[in-house]
Protein backbone atom coordinates (compact mmCIF):
# COMPACT_ATOMS: atom_id res chain seq x y z
CA UNK A 1 0.00 0.00 0.00
CA UNK A 2 2.53 2.60 0.94
CA UNK A 3 4.57 1.66 -2.21
CA UNK A 4 1.48 2.74 -4.36
CA UNK A 5 1.18 5.77 -2.65
CA UNK A 6 4.92 6.56 -3.12
CA UNK A 7 4.11 5.58 -6.79
CA UNK A 8 1.06 8.09 -6.90
CA UNK A 9 3.25 11.23 -5.35
CA UNK A 10 5.96 10.07 -7.85
CA UNK A 11 3.58 10.48 -10.81
CA UNK A 12 2.24 14.08 -9.43
CA UNK A 13 5.57 15.40 -9.00
CA UNK A 14 6.55 13.92 -12.12
CA UNK A 15 4.23 15.59 -14.14
CA UNK A 16 4.63 18.72 -12.33
CA UNK A 17 8.60 18.85 -12.91
CA UNK A 18 7.61 18.36 -16.54
CA UNK A 19 5.54 21.33 -17.07
CA UNK A 20 8.31 23.40 -15.53
CA UNK A 21 10.83 22.19 -18.79
CA UNK A 22 11.80 25.33 -20.82
CA UNK A 23 11.46 24.70 -24.73
CA UNK A 24 9.90 21.18 -24.25
CA UNK A 25 7.97 20.03 -27.28
CA UNK A 26 4.43 19.14 -25.92
CA UNK A 27 3.57 15.61 -25.93
CA UNK A 28 1.59 15.75 -29.14
CA UNK A 29 4.98 16.67 -31.12
CA UNK A 30 5.39 20.09 -33.40
CA UNK A 31 2.81 22.87 -31.92
CA UNK A 32 0.46 23.28 -34.53
CA UNK A 33 1.81 26.90 -36.30
CA UNK A 34 2.26 25.63 -40.04
CA UNK A 35 2.59 27.56 -43.59
CA UNK A 36 2.03 25.45 -46.89
CA UNK A 37 2.57 26.48 -50.47
CA UNK A 38 2.57 24.68 -53.99
CA UNK A 39 5.55 25.56 -56.04
CA UNK A 40 5.24 26.11 -59.91
CA UNK A 41 5.29 22.06 -60.63
CA UNK A 42 2.30 21.33 -58.16
CA UNK A 43 4.49 20.15 -55.65
CA UNK A 44 3.49 21.05 -51.84
CA UNK A 45 5.55 22.32 -49.78
CA UNK A 46 4.89 22.56 -45.53
CA UNK A 47 6.76 24.87 -42.70
CA UNK A 48 6.00 24.15 -39.68
CA UNK A 49 8.27 24.04 -36.51
CA UNK A 50 9.91 21.60 -34.62
CA UNK A 51 12.70 21.41 -31.59
CA UNK A 52 13.98 25.06 -32.37
CA UNK A 53 13.86 24.22 -35.98
CA UNK A 54 12.20 25.81 -38.79
CA UNK A 55 11.33 21.86 -40.94
CA UNK A 56 10.38 22.13 -44.72
CA UNK A 57 8.61 19.04 -46.13
CA UNK A 58 6.99 18.20 -49.76
CA UNK A 59 4.49 16.11 -50.74
CA UNK A 60 3.96 14.98 -54.38
CA UNK A 61 0.19 13.07 -53.58
CA UNK A 62 -1.28 16.29 -52.21
CA UNK A 63 -0.23 15.79 -49.14
CA UNK A 64 -1.26 12.64 -48.08
CA UNK A 65 2.81 11.73 -47.75
CA UNK A 66 5.21 14.51 -46.60
CA UNK A 67 9.12 13.63 -47.11
CA UNK A 68 11.17 13.63 -44.34
CA UNK A 69 12.07 17.30 -43.04
CA UNK A 70 15.11 19.36 -43.52
CA UNK A 71 16.17 22.00 -41.28
CA UNK A 72 15.83 25.42 -42.68
CA UNK A 73 17.57 26.85 -40.05
CA UNK A 74 20.82 24.60 -38.86
CA UNK A 75 21.55 26.00 -35.45
CA UNK A 76 18.35 25.74 -32.90
CA UNK A 77 16.90 28.88 -31.86
CA UNK A 78 13.25 29.69 -30.29
CA UNK A 79 10.67 30.05 -33.14
CA UNK A 80 6.96 31.53 -32.62
CA UNK A 81 5.01 28.35 -33.87
CA UNK A 82 1.07 29.53 -33.04
CA UNK A 83 -1.63 29.30 -35.04
CA UNK A 84 -1.54 33.35 -35.70
CA UNK A 85 2.60 33.86 -35.49
CA UNK A 86 3.56 30.84 -37.71
CA UNK A 87 6.52 30.21 -40.06
CA UNK A 88 5.81 30.93 -43.82
CA UNK A 89 6.77 29.70 -46.80
CA UNK A 90 6.64 31.39 -50.61
CA UNK A 91 8.19 30.79 -53.77
CA UNK A 92 10.22 33.46 -56.13
CA UNK A 93 9.10 33.00 -60.18
CA UNK A 94 12.66 31.28 -60.83
CA UNK A 95 11.44 28.59 -57.73
CA UNK A 96 13.18 30.55 -55.50
CA UNK A 97 11.87 29.21 -51.70
CA UNK A 98 11.51 31.58 -49.31
CA UNK A 99 11.14 30.85 -45.45
CA UNK A 100 10.23 33.75 -42.89
CA UNK A 101 9.66 33.03 -39.19
CA UNK A 102 9.79 34.71 -35.98
CA UNK A 103 12.13 33.95 -32.95
CA UNK A 104 11.20 35.22 -29.09
CA UNK A 105 13.63 36.67 -27.43
CA UNK A 106 14.47 36.66 -23.70
CA UNK A 107 11.81 39.25 -22.71
CA UNK A 108 8.16 38.77 -22.81
CA UNK A 109 6.36 40.19 -26.28
CA UNK A 110 9.86 40.47 -28.01
CA UNK A 111 10.99 38.93 -31.11
CA UNK A 112 12.97 39.14 -34.16
CA UNK A 113 12.05 38.51 -37.91
CA UNK A 114 14.12 35.82 -39.15
CA UNK A 115 14.43 35.15 -43.00
CA UNK A 116 15.93 32.11 -45.01
CA UNK A 117 16.35 31.39 -48.53
CA UNK A 118 17.12 27.90 -50.94
CA UNK A 119 18.02 28.19 -54.25
CA UNK A 120 18.73 24.40 -54.61
CA UNK A 121 14.59 23.64 -54.27
CA UNK A 122 14.97 23.09 -50.13
CA UNK A 123 18.56 21.07 -50.27
CA UNK A 124 20.17 24.40 -48.66
CA UNK A 125 19.48 27.01 -46.91
CA UNK A 126 21.08 30.32 -46.30
CA UNK A 127 21.96 31.34 -42.93
CA UNK A 128 19.26 32.80 -41.37
CA UNK A 129 18.93 36.51 -41.23
CA UNK A 130 17.05 39.12 -39.22
CA UNK A 131 15.47 41.29 -41.27
CA UNK A 132 14.94 44.75 -39.68
CA UNK A 133 17.51 46.88 -39.26
CA UNK A 134 16.66 48.07 -35.64
CA UNK A 135 17.94 45.51 -33.09
CA UNK A 136 15.84 46.66 -29.96
CA UNK A 137 15.40 43.68 -27.92
CA UNK A 138 11.56 44.58 -28.60
CA UNK A 139 8.27 43.39 -30.66
CA UNK A 140 9.55 42.62 -33.91
CA UNK A 141 7.09 39.74 -34.97
CA UNK A 142 3.86 38.16 -36.50
CA UNK A 143 6.18 38.18 -39.54
CA UNK A 144 3.85 38.08 -43.20
CA UNK A 145 5.74 36.65 -46.15
CA UNK A 146 4.56 37.03 -49.80
CA UNK A 147 6.61 37.48 -53.31
CA UNK A 148 5.50 40.52 -55.62
CA UNK A 149 4.96 40.78 -59.57
CA UNK A 150 8.21 41.48 -59.86
CA UNK A 151 9.92 38.78 -57.86
CA UNK A 152 10.60 41.12 -55.03
CA UNK A 153 10.41 39.00 -51.48
CA UNK A 154 8.19 41.48 -48.97
CA UNK A 155 7.51 41.05 -45.25
CA UNK A 156 5.45 43.14 -42.84
CA UNK A 157 5.59 42.37 -39.02
CA UNK A 158 4.26 43.76 -36.16
CA UNK A 159 6.80 46.37 -34.45
CA UNK A 160 6.72 47.99 -31.47
CA UNK A 161 9.75 50.63 -31.86
CA UNK A 162 7.35 53.58 -31.61
CA UNK A 163 5.38 52.14 -28.61
CA UNK A 164 9.14 52.50 -26.72
CA UNK A 165 9.76 55.81 -28.20
CA UNK A 166 6.31 56.75 -26.63
CA UNK A 167 6.77 55.45 -23.60
CA UNK A 168 10.53 57.03 -23.13
CA UNK A 169 8.81 60.32 -23.67
CA UNK A 170 6.38 59.53 -21.35
CA UNK A 171 3.54 59.68 -24.26
CA UNK A 172 0.65 57.09 -24.75
CA UNK A 173 0.60 55.60 -27.53
CA UNK A 174 -1.97 53.16 -28.28
CA UNK A 175 -1.13 48.95 -29.58
CA UNK A 176 1.99 48.58 -31.66
CA UNK A 177 2.96 49.45 -35.08
CA UNK A 178 3.08 47.63 -38.74
CA UNK A 179 6.41 47.99 -40.14
CA UNK A 180 7.38 46.32 -43.80
CA UNK A 181 10.75 45.76 -45.98
CA UNK A 182 11.49 44.03 -49.24
CA UNK A 183 14.17 42.79 -50.94
CA UNK A 184 15.50 42.98 -54.81
CA UNK A 185 18.01 40.09 -54.65
CA UNK A 186 15.72 37.11 -54.38
CA UNK A 187 16.24 37.74 -50.36
CA UNK A 188 20.13 38.47 -49.80
CA UNK A 189 19.20 41.24 -48.53
CA UNK A 190 16.61 43.74 -47.34
CA UNK A 191 16.30 47.41 -47.32
CA UNK A 192 15.74 49.93 -43.94
CA UNK A 193 12.25 48.67 -42.84
CA UNK A 194 9.20 51.51 -43.59
CA UNK A 195 6.43 52.01 -41.13
CA UNK A 196 3.06 51.26 -42.97
CA UNK A 197 0.84 52.01 -39.78
CA UNK A 198 1.34 53.54 -36.20
CA UNK A 199 -1.23 51.85 -33.90
CA UNK A 200 -2.20 48.74 -35.46
CA UNK A 201 -3.21 45.57 -33.15
CA UNK A 202 -0.43 43.89 -31.18
CA UNK A 203 -0.79 40.12 -31.93
CA UNK A 204 -3.23 39.83 -34.97
CA UNK A 205 -1.39 37.98 -38.48
CA UNK A 206 -1.19 40.29 -41.10
CA UNK A 207 -2.76 39.22 -44.61
CA UNK A 208 -0.57 39.86 -47.76
CA UNK A 209 -2.06 39.48 -51.23
CA UNK A 210 -0.95 40.47 -54.57
CA UNK A 211 -2.88 42.84 -56.77
CA UNK A 212 -3.85 42.52 -60.47
CA UNK A 213 -0.25 44.96 -60.86
CA UNK A 214 2.19 42.57 -59.41
CA UNK A 215 2.06 45.02 -55.86
CA UNK A 216 1.59 43.71 -52.52
CA UNK A 217 -1.21 44.66 -50.43
CA UNK A 218 -2.18 44.15 -46.79
CA UNK A 219 -4.80 44.13 -44.38
CA UNK A 220 -4.43 44.23 -40.52
CA UNK A 221 -6.05 44.91 -37.27
CA UNK A 222 -5.88 48.50 -36.08
CA UNK A 223 -6.34 50.59 -33.24
CA UNK A 224 -8.81 53.23 -34.45
CA UNK A 225 -9.82 56.46 -31.78
CA UNK A 226 -10.20 54.96 -28.35
CA UNK A 227 -9.26 51.17 -28.98
CA UNK A 228 -11.66 50.58 -31.85
CA UNK A 229 -9.78 47.07 -32.91
CA UNK A 230 -11.12 47.15 -36.76
CA UNK A 231 -9.14 47.32 -40.02
CA UNK A 232 -6.49 48.84 -41.83
CA UNK A 233 -5.79 48.57 -45.84
CA UNK A 234 -2.65 49.38 -47.52
CA UNK A 235 -0.56 48.68 -50.57
CA UNK A 236 3.41 47.64 -49.81
CA UNK A 237 5.36 50.89 -51.91
CA UNK A 238 8.59 49.48 -53.34
CA UNK A 239 9.66 52.77 -55.11
CA UNK A 240 9.88 55.04 -52.32
CA UNK A 241 6.70 56.53 -52.75
CA UNK A 242 4.60 57.05 -49.48
CA UNK A 243 2.27 54.23 -47.83
CA UNK A 244 -1.42 55.06 -47.59
CA UNK A 245 -3.11 52.90 -44.93
CA UNK A 246 -6.91 53.63 -44.49
CA UNK A 247 -9.31 51.91 -42.17
CA UNK A 248 -11.46 49.93 -44.07
CA UNK A 249 -13.71 47.56 -41.66
CA UNK A 250 -16.14 49.62 -39.07
CA UNK A 251 -17.63 47.14 -36.95
CA UNK A 252 -16.74 49.63 -33.62
CA UNK A 253 -14.81 46.69 -31.76
CA UNK A 254 -14.07 48.64 -28.54
CA UNK A 255 -12.02 46.44 -26.52
CA UNK A 256 -8.71 46.25 -24.60
CA UNK A 257 -7.62 42.98 -25.74
CA UNK A 258 -5.35 40.83 -27.82
CA UNK A 259 -8.37 38.63 -30.25
CA UNK A 260 -5.47 36.73 -31.70
CA UNK A 261 -7.64 36.57 -34.66
CA UNK A 262 -6.19 38.30 -38.05
CA UNK A 263 -8.09 39.09 -40.70
CA UNK A 264 -7.48 37.18 -44.79
CA UNK A 265 -7.42 38.91 -47.83
CA UNK A 266 -7.27 38.21 -51.45
CA UNK A 267 -7.84 40.74 -54.88
CA UNK A 268 -8.93 39.50 -57.90
CA UNK A 269 -7.86 39.37 -61.13
CA UNK A 270 -10.73 42.77 -61.39
CA UNK A 271 -9.23 44.05 -58.54
CA UNK A 272 -11.84 43.77 -56.49
CA UNK A 273 -10.75 42.44 -52.48
CA UNK A 274 -12.36 39.70 -51.23
CA UNK A 275 -11.49 39.84 -47.22
CA UNK A 276 -12.61 37.97 -44.29
CA UNK A 277 -12.31 39.21 -40.50
CA UNK A 278 -13.33 38.87 -36.84
CA UNK A 279 -14.65 40.76 -34.40
CA UNK A 280 -17.18 40.53 -31.67
CA UNK A 281 -19.07 44.22 -30.67
CA UNK A 282 -22.10 42.28 -31.13
CA UNK A 283 -20.65 38.22 -30.13
CA UNK A 284 -18.08 36.54 -31.91
CA UNK A 285 -18.30 36.67 -35.73
CA UNK A 286 -16.55 35.90 -38.79
CA UNK A 287 -17.72 38.15 -41.88
CA UNK A 288 -17.14 38.39 -45.28
CA UNK A 289 -17.10 41.57 -47.50
CA UNK A 290 -15.31 43.34 -50.80
CA UNK A 291 -12.94 46.10 -48.95
CA UNK A 292 -13.03 49.92 -50.51
CA UNK A 293 -10.85 51.51 -48.23
CA UNK A 294 -11.76 54.38 -46.32
CA UNK A 295 -15.26 53.13 -47.01
CA UNK A 296 -17.60 50.56 -45.39
CA UNK A 297 -17.26 46.96 -46.98
CA UNK A 298 -19.40 46.15 -49.64
CA UNK A 299 -21.18 42.49 -50.11
CA UNK A 300 -20.43 41.94 -46.49
CA UNK A 301 -21.71 38.35 -45.45
CA UNK A 302 -21.51 37.10 -41.45
CA UNK A 303 -19.97 33.86 -42.18
CA UNK A 304 -20.63 32.71 -38.81
CA UNK A 305 -21.07 33.20 -35.41
CA UNK A 306 -20.12 31.31 -31.73
CA UNK A 307 -16.80 28.61 -32.02
CA UNK A 308 -15.58 29.95 -35.46
CA UNK A 309 -12.26 31.18 -35.98
CA UNK A 310 -9.39 31.53 -38.07
CA UNK A 311 -11.16 32.37 -41.64
CA UNK A 312 -8.87 32.32 -44.88
CA UNK A 313 -10.24 33.20 -48.45
CA UNK A 314 -9.23 32.85 -51.90
CA UNK A 315 -9.71 33.91 -55.58
CA UNK A 316 -9.66 32.62 -58.64
CA UNK A 317 -11.52 34.07 -61.79
CA UNK A 318 -15.27 35.00 -60.43
CA UNK A 319 -14.60 31.84 -58.05
CA UNK A 320 -14.12 32.94 -53.90
CA UNK A 321 -13.68 30.07 -51.41
CA UNK A 322 -13.80 31.29 -47.92
CA UNK A 323 -12.45 28.28 -45.05
CA UNK A 324 -12.49 28.44 -41.51
CA UNK A 325 -12.45 26.56 -38.19
CA UNK A 326 -15.72 25.68 -36.84
CA UNK A 327 -15.50 23.90 -33.08
CA UNK A 328 -18.10 22.39 -30.79
CA UNK A 329 -17.65 20.46 -27.87
CA UNK A 330 -16.75 17.24 -29.40
CA UNK A 331 -14.20 18.80 -31.74
CA UNK A 332 -13.11 20.65 -35.18
CA UNK A 333 -14.76 21.14 -38.62
CA UNK A 334 -13.41 22.51 -41.27
CA UNK A 335 -16.07 24.89 -43.17
CA UNK A 336 -16.18 25.92 -46.55
CA UNK A 337 -18.63 27.75 -48.80
CA UNK A 338 -18.03 28.88 -52.28
CA UNK A 339 -19.19 31.75 -54.49
CA UNK A 340 -19.23 31.70 -58.29
CA UNK A 341 -20.20 34.80 -59.36
CA UNK A 342 -17.37 37.21 -57.83
CA UNK A 343 -18.39 36.80 -53.79
CA UNK A 344 -22.19 38.19 -54.29
CA UNK A 345 -23.53 34.92 -53.29
CA UNK A 346 -22.43 32.00 -51.53
CA UNK A 347 -23.31 28.81 -51.14
CA UNK A 348 -24.43 27.06 -47.55
CA UNK A 349 -22.05 26.33 -45.04
CA UNK A 350 -20.68 22.70 -45.07
CA UNK A 351 -17.63 20.91 -43.26
CA UNK A 352 -15.59 19.29 -45.51
CA UNK A 353 -13.46 17.57 -42.36
CA UNK A 354 -13.58 16.93 -39.06
CA UNK A 355 -10.77 16.47 -36.44
CA UNK A 356 -11.16 15.50 -32.60
CA UNK A 357 -7.38 16.20 -31.88
CA UNK A 358 -6.23 20.36 -32.22
CA UNK A 359 -6.58 21.75 -35.36
CA UNK A 360 -5.08 24.51 -36.61
CA UNK A 361 -5.49 27.87 -38.76
CA UNK A 362 -7.03 27.22 -41.93
CA UNK A 363 -5.13 28.20 -45.02
CA UNK A 364 -6.61 28.01 -48.35
CA UNK A 365 -4.28 27.26 -51.74
CA UNK A 366 -5.02 27.42 -55.33
CA UNK A 367 -3.30 25.50 -57.50
CA UNK A 368 -4.55 25.31 -61.75
CA UNK A 369 -8.05 27.00 -60.66
CA UNK A 370 -8.58 24.36 -57.67
CA UNK A 371 -8.63 25.07 -54.00
CA UNK A 372 -7.44 23.08 -51.50
CA UNK A 373 -7.18 23.51 -47.44
CA UNK A 374 -3.75 23.42 -45.70
CA UNK A 375 -5.32 21.95 -42.30
CA UNK A 376 -2.91 20.94 -39.34
CA UNK A 377 -4.16 19.01 -37.06
CA UNK A 378 -2.54 17.46 -34.04
CA UNK A 379 -3.41 14.08 -35.88
CA UNK A 380 -0.76 15.29 -38.58
CA UNK A 381 -1.00 17.60 -41.46
CA UNK A 382 -3.70 17.07 -44.05
CA UNK A 383 -4.51 19.15 -47.16
CA UNK A 384 -8.62 19.07 -48.17
CA UNK A 385 -10.09 19.04 -51.26
CA UNK A 386 -12.26 22.18 -51.57
CA UNK A 387 -15.12 19.13 -53.47
CA UNK A 388 -14.33 17.14 -50.50
CA UNK A 389 -17.77 16.18 -48.21
CA UNK B 1 -3.56 4.36 5.41
CA UNK B 2 -6.41 2.83 2.83
CA UNK B 3 -8.05 6.70 3.41
CA UNK B 4 -4.31 8.43 2.44
CA UNK B 5 -4.62 6.23 -0.78
CA UNK B 6 -7.80 7.31 -1.07
CA UNK B 7 -7.20 11.32 -0.83
CA UNK B 8 -4.15 10.24 -2.96
CA UNK B 9 -6.38 9.26 -5.82
CA UNK B 10 -8.57 11.67 -5.12
CA UNK B 11 -6.16 14.44 -5.57
CA UNK B 12 -5.36 12.72 -9.30
CA UNK B 13 -9.04 13.09 -10.25
CA UNK B 14 -10.22 16.40 -8.52
CA UNK B 15 -9.86 19.34 -11.14
CA UNK B 16 -6.57 21.19 -11.06
CA UNK B 17 -7.50 24.26 -9.89
CA UNK B 18 -8.56 22.67 -6.30
CA UNK B 19 -4.52 22.64 -5.86
CA UNK B 20 -3.31 26.30 -5.47
CA UNK B 21 0.18 28.05 -6.30
CA UNK B 22 1.25 25.30 -8.95
CA UNK B 23 0.47 25.46 -12.61
CA UNK B 24 -1.83 22.92 -13.85
CA UNK B 25 -3.27 21.52 -17.03
CA UNK B 26 -6.82 21.70 -17.78
CA UNK B 27 -8.07 19.69 -20.09
CA UNK B 28 -11.92 19.32 -21.83
CA UNK B 29 -12.39 17.12 -19.21
CA UNK B 30 -11.52 19.60 -16.18
CA UNK B 31 -13.78 22.02 -17.43
CA UNK B 32 -17.14 21.42 -16.21
CA UNK B 33 -15.54 21.27 -12.59
CA UNK B 34 -14.27 24.54 -13.13
CA UNK B 35 -17.68 25.95 -14.11
CA UNK B 36 -19.69 24.47 -11.67
CA UNK B 37 -20.92 27.35 -9.28
CA UNK B 38 -19.36 27.83 -5.82
CA UNK B 39 -20.92 27.12 -2.48
CA UNK B 40 -21.05 31.02 -1.81
CA UNK B 41 -20.02 33.84 -3.77
CA UNK B 42 -18.56 33.25 -6.94
CA UNK B 43 -15.22 32.20 -8.65
CA UNK B 44 -13.85 34.56 -11.33
CA UNK B 45 -11.76 33.21 -14.08
CA UNK B 46 -8.77 35.62 -14.99
CA UNK B 47 -7.84 33.58 -18.52
CA UNK B 48 -4.95 35.58 -20.10
CA UNK B 49 -2.59 34.64 -22.48
CA UNK B 50 1.48 34.88 -23.32
CA UNK B 51 1.00 37.10 -26.25
CA UNK B 52 -1.81 39.37 -24.27
CA UNK B 53 -0.29 42.62 -23.82
CA UNK B 54 -3.94 43.62 -21.09
CA UNK B 55 -3.58 40.21 -18.99
CA UNK B 56 -1.59 40.94 -16.25
CA UNK B 57 -2.89 44.65 -15.62
CA UNK B 58 -6.38 42.59 -16.01
CA UNK B 59 -5.52 40.22 -13.21
CA UNK B 60 -3.99 42.31 -11.26
CA UNK B 61 -6.80 44.83 -11.01
CA UNK B 62 -9.02 41.30 -10.35
CA UNK B 63 -6.53 40.20 -7.35
CA UNK B 64 -6.83 43.56 -5.48
CA UNK B 65 -10.43 43.44 -5.88
CA UNK B 66 -10.64 39.85 -4.95
CA UNK B 67 -8.35 40.92 -1.52
CA UNK B 68 -10.93 43.09 -0.71
CA UNK B 69 -13.66 40.53 -0.85
CA UNK B 70 -11.32 37.14 0.38
CA UNK B 71 -13.94 35.25 1.64
CA UNK B 72 -16.68 35.53 -1.19
CA UNK B 73 -13.97 35.64 -4.60
CA UNK B 74 -12.43 32.68 -5.66
CA UNK B 75 -9.94 34.11 -8.40
CA UNK B 76 -8.31 31.49 -10.37
CA UNK B 77 -5.67 32.28 -13.71
CA UNK B 78 -5.87 30.41 -16.77
CA UNK B 79 -3.84 30.32 -19.39
CA UNK B 80 -4.97 29.70 -23.02
CA UNK B 81 -1.30 28.66 -24.10
CA UNK B 82 -0.35 25.03 -23.97
CA UNK B 83 1.13 23.91 -20.41
CA UNK B 84 4.09 22.62 -22.30
CA UNK B 85 4.97 26.67 -22.05
CA UNK B 86 4.67 25.81 -18.43
CA UNK B 87 8.17 27.55 -17.68
CA UNK B 88 7.26 31.19 -19.69
CA UNK B 89 3.61 30.69 -17.89
CA UNK B 90 4.74 30.67 -13.69
CA UNK B 91 7.41 33.18 -14.89
CA UNK B 92 5.00 35.41 -16.43
CA UNK B 93 2.85 34.82 -13.33
CA UNK B 94 5.09 35.50 -10.91
CA UNK B 95 6.92 38.21 -12.29
CA UNK B 96 2.88 39.70 -11.90
CA UNK B 97 3.16 38.83 -8.36
CA UNK B 98 -0.09 35.93 -8.96
CA UNK B 99 1.76 33.12 -7.61
CA UNK B 100 -0.51 32.92 -4.70
CA UNK B 101 -3.52 31.99 -7.15
CA UNK B 102 -4.32 28.69 -8.39
CA UNK B 103 -3.23 28.75 -12.01
CA UNK B 104 -4.28 26.78 -14.75
CA UNK B 105 -3.33 26.05 -18.61
CA UNK B 106 -4.90 24.33 -21.40
CA UNK B 107 -3.20 21.28 -21.98
CA UNK B 108 -4.54 21.58 -26.15
CA UNK B 109 -2.56 22.22 -29.50
CA UNK B 110 -4.96 25.16 -30.18
CA UNK B 111 -7.19 26.65 -27.63
CA UNK B 112 -10.36 27.00 -29.51
CA UNK B 113 -12.26 23.60 -27.89
CA UNK B 114 -11.62 24.96 -24.22
CA UNK B 115 -12.27 28.31 -25.11
CA UNK B 116 -15.98 27.04 -26.27
CA UNK B 117 -16.45 24.77 -23.91
CA UNK B 118 -15.81 27.84 -21.00
CA UNK B 119 -17.98 30.09 -22.87
CA UNK B 120 -19.53 29.77 -26.22
CA UNK B 121 -20.19 33.30 -26.48
CA UNK B 122 -16.12 33.83 -26.20
CA UNK B 123 -14.45 33.94 -29.45
CA UNK B 124 -10.90 34.03 -27.71
CA UNK B 125 -9.79 37.27 -27.40
CA UNK B 126 -7.79 37.67 -23.81
CA UNK B 127 -8.09 38.96 -21.50
CA UNK B 128 -11.33 36.99 -21.01
CA UNK B 129 -13.02 37.33 -17.75
CA UNK B 130 -15.53 34.83 -16.67
CA UNK B 131 -17.70 34.79 -13.51
CA UNK B 132 -19.57 32.07 -11.88
CA UNK B 133 -22.14 33.32 -9.23
CA UNK B 134 -23.10 30.75 -6.62
CA UNK B 135 -26.74 31.40 -7.84
CA UNK B 136 -25.28 29.58 -11.37
CA UNK B 137 -25.61 32.93 -13.44
CA UNK B 138 -22.54 33.76 -15.35
CA UNK B 139 -21.13 36.53 -16.90
CA UNK B 140 -18.24 37.06 -19.33
CA UNK B 141 -16.43 40.10 -20.49
CA UNK B 142 -13.63 40.36 -22.69
CA UNK B 143 -10.56 43.22 -22.33
CA UNK B 144 -9.39 44.84 -19.93
CA UNK B 145 -12.09 44.82 -17.09
CA UNK B 146 -12.89 48.91 -16.30
CA UNK B 147 -13.95 50.18 -12.87
CA UNK B 148 -17.50 50.32 -13.81
CA UNK B 149 -17.21 46.63 -14.97
CA UNK B 150 -15.85 46.04 -11.33
CA UNK B 151 -18.38 47.95 -9.89
CA UNK B 152 -21.16 45.96 -11.50
CA UNK B 153 -20.02 42.21 -10.42
CA UNK B 154 -21.39 42.06 -6.87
Amino acid sequence: MRNLITILLCLLSFTAVAHDMPGMAMAGGPALGASAAFDAHGRLWVVDAANGHVRLRHSDDLGRTLSLPVDVNAVAEPIYDSGENRPKIAFGPKGELYVSWSQPRAKPWTGFVRFARSLDDGAHFSAPLTVHHDTAEITHRFDALAVDGQGRVLLAWIDKRDLEAAKARGEPYLGAAVYYSWSSDEGRTFVPERKVMDNSCECCRIALARTPDGGIAALFRGVFGDNIRDHAYALLPTNGGPVHAARTTFSNWHIAACPEQGPGLAVGEDGTRHAVWYEASHGPAIWYGQLDPGHPPQHVLKLAGPGASHADVAVRGKTVWLAWNQVAANGYALMLRVSTDGGLHFDAPRAIATSVAAAGSPQLLVWHDQASIAWNTADGFRLVSSGAR
Amino acid sequence: MRRTLFVALLLLALPAFARAGKLVPLSAADVPALLKPPAHGMRILAIWSLDCAYCEANMQTLAKWQRTHPHDIELVTVATDDVAQGAALEARLKAAHMEAYPALAYVEGSPERLDFLIDPDWGGETPRTEIIRSDGTRQGISGEITAAQLQGLP
